[in-house]
């Protein structure tokens, strides 16, 4: 099978697996206890598009790890990518989190650690773009963003773990508990379901990824024979 | 001739800072002016009687670091871009190795950060009627916030001093770095004014020394690619 079928083919899949996906979430996983009406089927979106937020920011940290070592413009745009993508899921995290808590809370936004959390990263995301565009030498914008991403990835073990455990939260229980213990307590269905999502997220992330890497490989491309 | 060490190098850059700064007295007059400024507006406003009771630990705490945070920025920022004004970069990367002019300048920012913490800290507590009840819980916060804060002030200012709106830049990269520690730090400093015991301050003081000590590793780590590029 050539390799343009079979991303065909994936994307194909993909499609048919989300479709899945979202039947299951709102007919297959049954509603949740302790909660208003069906507001926690909103789990099946909103963590998977919260735990891509992170994998984009641990691509973005590897690429540009690589990139301070090889200076390989791939490798930037690499990180470029992966970081755009964060910032799209991390959004997503907080707009589908903020309507969850509306329905829950009777507010769109509350001031709970985790939601200050992900608008930390949210900004942290924006301001590596902010470098970026202040840089007009590429090289240099190469490196300098590269920089700054590996200090900001420091902070994040500490918003995603530290800093929700300091304060009080209004966020249900995550799958890692206050105390350090593995959490699953969820119905099988509901389990199957989020974990269907998370994969398909996932994927979806790197379909999203390799299209713009493939982009950058081209537009480098185009301007190598345009020099030439 | 006597072979330079790291820590002499360290020590001389320090030095040359120290005596720049005495002579112009910039860093020294913007972090003092925007913190005096901005506590006596608070002060003035808000004052020890406009804060009900229970909200006195939460807000005053908060203030305190909104202060110290914001003076602290006016000053910190230029450790390097004064470099690449003055055109003396290229002079102090031939003088000095990277590690070197890292130590020397985030040593800078430190002393920079205990003038203003010695000269904000007890006025505020006298302006605002803080009383706290953990003076050496509350220093030791001071001092450990003071490292973690220097060490992303001179890595943030190292790396926009290479890009073009220096200024600005430096507010929009170091503000989401620093707010964990920030929170770590406010919620600390409320432990602080209501205990007298360190135990109370120790769960945010852990998180603070890990931020600040995993922050300055990977500045050290990072500090000669952003400035050899």
């Amino acid at each position: 099978m050539t390799k343009t079928r079979l991303r065909a083919v994936l994307q194909w899949a993909l499609g048919v697996w989300f479709v899945l996906v979202i039947l299951a979430a709102f007919f297959y996983a049954p509603s949740a206890s302790g909660f208003k009406g069906e507001s926690a089927r909103i789990v099946f979106f909103h963590v998977p598009q919260a735990w891509v937020a992170v994998l984009a920011f641990c691509v973005n940290l590897v690429a540009s790890l690589r990139y301070l070592r090889t200076r390989n413009p791939i490798d930037d745009a690499r990180a470029a990518a992966a970081a755009r993508l964060g910032l799209v899921f991390s959004l997503l995290a907080t707009v589908t989190g903020s309507l969850f808590a509306n329905v829950m809370w009777n507010s769109f936004w509350n001031w709970d650690p985790r939601e200050v959390s992900i608008v930390i990263l949210l900004l942290i995301y924006a301001a590596y773009f902010a470098l970026r565009e202040a840089i007009p030498d590429e090289e240099r914008r190469g490196s300098l963003s590269a920089a700054y991403a590996v200090l900001a990835f420091v902070t994040m073990p500490f918003l995603v773990f530290v800093v929700p455990r300091i304060y009080w939260s209004l966020h249900p229980d995550t799958i890692i508990g206050a105390t350090g213990q593995l959490k699953l307590q969820m119905e099988s269905r509901m389990l199957q379901v989020l974990l269907g999502s998370l994969v398909g997220f996932t994927g979806l992330f790197s379909w999203l990824y390799t299209l713009e890497v493939r982009l950058a490989r081209a537009r480098l491309a185009r301007r190598g024979r345009e020099e030439v | 001739m006597r072979a330079s060490t790291l820590l002499s190098e360290s020590l001389a850059v320090l030095g040359k800072e120290l005596t720049a700064e005495l002579r112009s007295r910039v860093a020294l007059n913007a972090v003092g002016l925007f913190g005096l400024t901005t506590l006596i507006a608070v002060a003035y406003q808000i004052g020890p009687y406009r804060i009900q009771e229970q909200d006195r630990p939460h807000l005053l705490a908060a203030l305190l670091w909104v202060i110290l945070f914001f003076a602290a920025t006016s000053g910190l920022s230029r450790v390097f871009v004064k470099e690449e004004d003055a055109h003396t970069a290229k002079t102090l990367r031939l003088a000095a190795r990277p590690l070197a002019v890292f130590a020397g300048k985030f040593l800078f920012n430190l002393i920079l950060l205990a003038a203003l913490y010695a000269f904000i800290v007890p006025l505020y507590c006298a302006l605002m009627g803080y009383a706290v009840q953990g003076v050496a819980s509350l220093a030791l916060l001071l001092a450990c916030g003071a490292v973690a804060l220097s060490a992303t002030s001179t890595m943030v200012a190292a790396i926009i001093s290479r890009a073009s709106g220096s200024t600005t830049l430096f507010a929009i990269l170091s503000v989401p770095l620093v707010l964990p520690l920030l929170v770590m730090l406010i919620q600390g400093t409320r432990a602080a004014a209501g205990s007298t015991t360190i135990a109370a301050v120790l769960p945010a003081l852990q998180g603070v020394v890990s931020l600040g000590g995993a922050t300055l590793v990977i500045s050290v780590y990072l500090f000669p690619v952003v400035w050899h590029d």
